[in-house]
């Protein structure tokens, strides 16, 4: 039957509005967003896991005090976007010669640290030569490619390399990057006189962090009044805080309790460049026979540990997706025990015993799961949950472990495997070799897509190594309560810029 | 009772020293390195070694000791060695949770030990007073982890009435927050403590009501509860001062596990954490108040008690 | 009649011994064999009910919780057995010394023990932790010495009583030398207070044991723990708040059972105490 086209476009409207106005109102959860503006006097309750052990910027690593600190109250020339690339900060442009060794930052003007002393080039000359020439301070090794810094006037520094390196820019986005007052005596471990857009009001330790908006910022005034970083190591507590009102947002939320909180909050899910891995120490017996680590990996059912997890992604190799180089290695290992089984027998070692040393900061399941699961391949796990100073002391530092298991949340780190003495260095000298040179050249290139191109190669080579199995690459669960715009919600694990953030109740 | 007192005070300034040393020494053969942990994953050597000699970690035990002894009389527990904060702000300002969680511990288990154990004690042949026992004996074997999540799941989970976990960030500000942070530890703690206190309380009842001032109190003509109360509730409570000792320290180490199950801001999760993060000051520090109130609680409960009732030669 | 026919006249001591029983024999059963693999993690069925096939459910990873329980009995079997012989080897040890020595030696020894008393179990072992990590040998020697030197001061009040009947000093008499008459009459005198004592440290090991594998300072991962189930499954109580049960329920039961085992036990050796008496039931040293 035939039907006159306006009535046809009235049903196809209907239809349209009641689809809309039921999405509107679906149960889902979606909380409703408050009306009205932002309110610039509000104070930002953040709930996060893991408390700066130190404020010492320039002495104490860490991914806790970066996240609180970095981009907020500190800043380098440069910053770090959310996708993992580069952004201005104190340098508002930058010319890079073409032969890649010769960096010219032109520098923000009117920038002011938040004792009142004006910002200068000589600022910017004097943290990096501080940096490059004592060792004890973080970000040494990485400005060891600096040959020399000058200030061709108050408002340019010029930077020249020993050679090109890709990842300059980057390493001056970290700790290595960050400009302190050149006269300034504050003490690091408990204060802090940085240029950004938040000064530091107090440290509680054992409980929170809070910041102050800085009024006198060079930049765009910060959303909020007040920021309280709140840490709550407890899964439950945290969620409890959530749920009773005293936060705002919540990081690090674990998966299993995420579901109380949707309704309240907005939960969401972002990449990180944290990337869990069980390594293998190839120095110790058996496990410098490849077949064995690569049975290891054999035995590993994936899929079944993210069931578990929740929030993340399957990674079989050292670089994550937010890094440059980035490859989906899954071709490389599946989850076949019968096969590492054959290649145990294969190697003679079948029935091991091996010891895991794991972080005590981690939940449990990952350690039942493995033993369960290297159960079934004839390897007995024995686990040694161990505080996290004495993993970085046994394993980290003497390298006294068979197998490990941590989380490393720093992007861009697969120079890592370019350390002969790194807690997982690969064993095959040629592999070694193989990988150092395609790294130093990935470094030289000056062509960004080159160089990822030559960072997946030495990936892969690492991979083939099977000098560790990488678990997942973790997703940071965001919970964010209506009224909070501009929230960040990746790479939240390592930094944590809340400038643009805006409340309204 | 000079003389006793003055024994006692020898026993405790013996004790102390002992528990100074005892704990000293034994922290420092830990495995683990202070200084790598707060240089971090990126630390270098050099940057290890700079921040062992800025905690003076490179010095000679024996200098180290003497120099924690002659502080602690001074008030000065050390600084962190992780966070530089000072030892004895951080359990100032932890004992702000665990003091008040003691007490109200203590006052909850003997609202439920005293009246519960004479009853059970003066009715013990009939059912209500088997009933009581049989519950005391079932609350006593109840550890104190387990009745705390119970009462979280009940109380937190299924009724939604009080907080699971946690103590309010602003603290005492808001008394009424904070005292509701604390009612599911402290009944935790009370009525466990107070299970066992209770069966101590029906103990020392059943003991004074066999006694020769009870019948005395009957040939006076005075009904047995009057003679009770008049004559046996004293040596009850003489019995129940004997055992304070013995329950305070139990409340602490109840206070330790507990303040793990609800996350409370306390001496005893600090203590729990700082072993494990191998902050040798602060761990020092807290194993010392923690022994040393123990110590001086057990002091002061024997001098009550000798005061009290100089006819008991046998100490406890 | 002998103690034990004694034992079994009474309700509460008959209960408790099957209990006791039937735990130690849930141990011995679960080395040969559990309904599933207490080990066996399976992700996908994680936090099952109670039902068929996982008759109480499984946990966060999928491991049948009936089998963790039966396994978790093995430890609480050592820690309990481990702990109470130390205490009683330790406590006999010391009461001897202290009730058959020359007076010097016998003032210092109670000296030593009452310094020791003061200090909380919970405490030394976490010192010990601290020192050497934690396992399940920190629990059973900080209880074995914490205990040991309770049963110290209640041992030594008992030798010194059965110190002072006549066939002692008939034996004295006769020539026998100290060490004799403590191996001969003394100690086998004193037995059934040591055996009272025996049972009522085993209950105080296995709260000790569950207190200290709940912090992280006993039991290792990879063994299932009562006490260490019950921290794995607190961040999840309130999305899962049925999980405590069954662990706690297996350590309270434990508890009580040796508590009770030990209370008729004292009524069954010494039938000489009052009906007042009696009824005074022990109340335990605190440990956890």
């Amino acid at each position: 039957m035939a039907q006159s086209p306006s009535l046809r476009l009235a049903a196809a409207a209907g239809l349209a509005a009641g689809a809309l106005v039921l999405a509107g109102c679906s149960g889902s959860a979606a909380p409703t967003e408050p009306a009205g503006s932002p309110d610039a006097d509000a104070t930002l309750n953040v709930g996060l896991v893991l408390e700066p052990t130190n404020l010492d910027i320039r002495h104490t690593s860490g991914a806790a005090l970066e996240q609180a600190l970095i981009e907020n109250v500190y800043e380098g020339l440069v910053a770090r976007a959310e996708d993992g690339g580069v952004e201005p900060a104190l340098a508002s442009e930058w010319q890079v010669s073409d032969d890649g060794r010769v960096y010219t930052f032109t520098l923000q003007d009117g920038v002011t640290f938040h004792d009142g002393s004006d910002f200068t080039a000589d600022d910017v000359v004097a943290s990096l030569d501080e940096t490059r020439s004592d060792d004890s301070t973080i970000g040494y090794a990485d400005l060891q490619v600096i040959e020399s810094v000058t200030a061709t006037d108050d408002a340019t520094v010029e930077v020249t390399l020993t050679e090109a390196n890709q990842n300059f820019l980057f390493t001056l986005t970290g700790p290595a990057g960050v400009i302190l007052d050149s006269d300034d005596d504050t003490d690091l471990a408990t204060s802090a006189n940085g240029t950004g857009p938040f000064s530091l009001a107090s440290w509680n330790q054992g409980d929170s962090v809070t910041l102050e908006r800085n009024d006198a910022y060079w930049g765009e005034s910060a959303g909020v009044q007040e920021v309280v970083l709140s840490y709550i190591p407890e899964a439950t507590a945290l969620v409890g805080a959530g749920l009773d009102g005293s936060l705002d947002v919540l990081t690090g939320v674990e998966s299993d309790l995420a579901p109380q909180l949707e309704g309240m909050f907005e939960v969401t899910e972002g990449e990180t460049t944290d990337k869990f891995i069980l390594a293998f120490n190839e120095q110790a017996e058996p496990l410098d026979d490849i077949r064995v680590r690569e049975a290891l990996r054999l035995a590993i059912d994936h899929d079944a540990i993210l069931e578990r997890v929740g929030a993340g992604e399957k990674l079989f190799g050292p670089i994550p997706p937010l890094d440059p180089g980035y490859e989906d290695l899954e071709g490389t290992v599946s989850y076949d025990p019968e096969r590492a089984r054959e290649l145990l027998d294969e190697a003679g070692a079948s029935d091991l015993t091996l010891t895991m040393t794991v972080s005590n900061t981690y939940p449990t399941y990952f350690s039942t799961l493995l033993v369960s699961m290297f159960d079934d391949i004839g390897i007995t796990l024995e686990v040694e949950p161990v505080e996290f100073s004495t993993w970085l002391n046994d394993v980290y530092a003497n390298r006294d472990y068979e197998l490990s298991f941590v989380n490393h949340v720093e992007p861009r780190d697969f120079v890592s495997w370019t350390n002969p003495d790194y807690y997982y260095a690969l064993a095959d000298d040629d592999a070694f070799a193989e990988v150092q040179s395609l790294y130093a050249e990935a470094m030289r290139e000056t062509d960004p897509e080159a160089s990822a191109g030559l960072l997946a190669e030495a990936a892969r080579v690492v991979a083939d190594q099977h000098p560790a199995d990488w678990l997942f690459t973790r997703s940071d669960v965001v919970a964010i309560a209506p009224g909070v715009e501009n929230f960040p919600v990746a790479s939240t694990s390592t930094r944590l810029d809340v400038a643009d953030v805006t409340v309204t109740r | 009772m000079l003389r006793y007192a003055a024994t006692r005070i020898l026993f405790l300034a013996l004790g102390l020293l002992v528990a100074s040393a005892l704990i000293f020494w034994a922290l420092r053969i830990l495995p683990g390195d202070v200084a790598q942990m707060i240089a971090g994953t990126e630390g270098t050597p050099a940057q290890v070694e700079r921040i062992r000699a800025d905690l003076g970690l490179d010095r000679p035990l024996a200098v180290q000791y003497a120099e924690w002894i002659g502080g602690v009389f001074t008030g000065d527990l050390g600084t962190s060695m992780l966070t530089g904060a000072s030892v004895a702000a951080q359990l100032a300002a932890k004992a702000q949770v665990t003091i008040p969680l003691g007490a109200f511990s203590l006052l909850i288990a003997l609202a439920f030990a005293l009246p519960l154990g004479v009853v059970s004690a003066v009715r013990h042949r009939s059912r209500t007073g088997a009933a009581i026992g049989v519950v005391s004996q079932l609350l006593a074997a109840v550890p104190v982890v387990w009745a705390g999540l119970m009462l979280v799941v009940l109380f937190a989970v299924v009724l939604g009435w009080l907080p699971a976990q946690g103590f309010p960030r602003t603290g005492w500000q808001n008394p009424a927050d904070a005292i509701r942070a604390l009612i599911l530890p402290s009944i935790t703690i009370g009525i466990v403590e107070g299970a066992m206190l209770m069966r101590f309380v029906r103990s020392a009842t059943l003991q004074a009501l066999g006694e020769d001032f009870v019948r005395t109190g009957a040939a006076k003509g005075l009904t047995r509860t009057q003679s009770l109360v008049r004559h046996g509730l004293p040596a009850v409570g003489l019995s129940v001062i004997t055992v304070l000792g013995i329950q305070i320290a139990g409340i602490i180490v109840g206070a330790v596990v507990i303040e793990q199950v609800f996350t409370l801001p306390g001496i005893g999760r600090m203590l729990v954490t700082d072993v494990g993060a191998r902050d040798l000051t602060m761990v020092q520090g807290e194993l010392l108040v923690l022994t040393g109130f123990v110590l001086v609680t057990g002091f002061v409960v024997d001098l009550a008690h000798h005061a009290i009732d100089p006819r008991q030669r046998e100490h406890r | 009649m002998s103690a034990l026919a004694r034992l079994w006249r009474i309700p509460l001591g008959r209960s408790a011994l099957i209990v006791v029983a039937v735990i130690a024999a849930t141990a011995l059963v679960s080395l040969f064999w559990t309904p599933f693999d207490p080990r066996r993690a399976d992700a996908y069925s994680a936090w099952a009910p109670p039902g068929w096939p996982h008759l109480l459910g499984t946990d966060g990873t999928g491991r049948d919780i009936l089998s963790l329980i039966m396994a978790g009995a093995r430890i609480t079997v050592t820690v309990a057995i481990g702990a109470g012989l130390v205490a009683t080897v330790i406590g006999v040890a010391l009461a001897a010394l202290g009730a058959l020595t020359a007076r010097p030696v016998r003032e210092s020894v109670a000296v030593f023990v009452d310094i020791l008393i003061a200090f909380p179990v919970l405490l030394i072992a976490m010192m010990i932790a601290a020192v050497w990590g934690g396992s399940l040998w920190v629990v059973i020697w900080s209880v074995g010495v914490g205990y040991g030197v309770n049963i110290a001061r209640v041992a030594r009040i008992e030798l010194r009583r059965v110190n002072r009947a006549d066939f002692v000093l008939a034996a004295q008499a006769s020539g026998l030398t100290r060490s004799q008459i403590l191996t001969r009459h003394l100690l086998p005198n004193a037995a059934p207070v040591f055996i009272v004592q025996l049972s009522w440290s085993m209950a105080a090991a296995v709260l000790a044991e569950a207190g200290l594998s709940y912090l992280g300072f006993g039991a290792p991962v990879t063994q299932p723990s009562w006490g260490l189930l019950l921290s794995e499954v607190q961040d999840y109580i309130t999305v899962h708040p049925t999980s405590v049960l069954w662990p706690g329920i297996a350590i309270t039961l434990t508890v009580l059972a040796l508590n009770l085992l030990g209370d008729a036990l004292r009524e069954a050796t010494d039938p000489t105490l009052s009906r007042g008496r009696r009824a005074q039931t022990h109340t335990p040293e605190v440990i956890a």
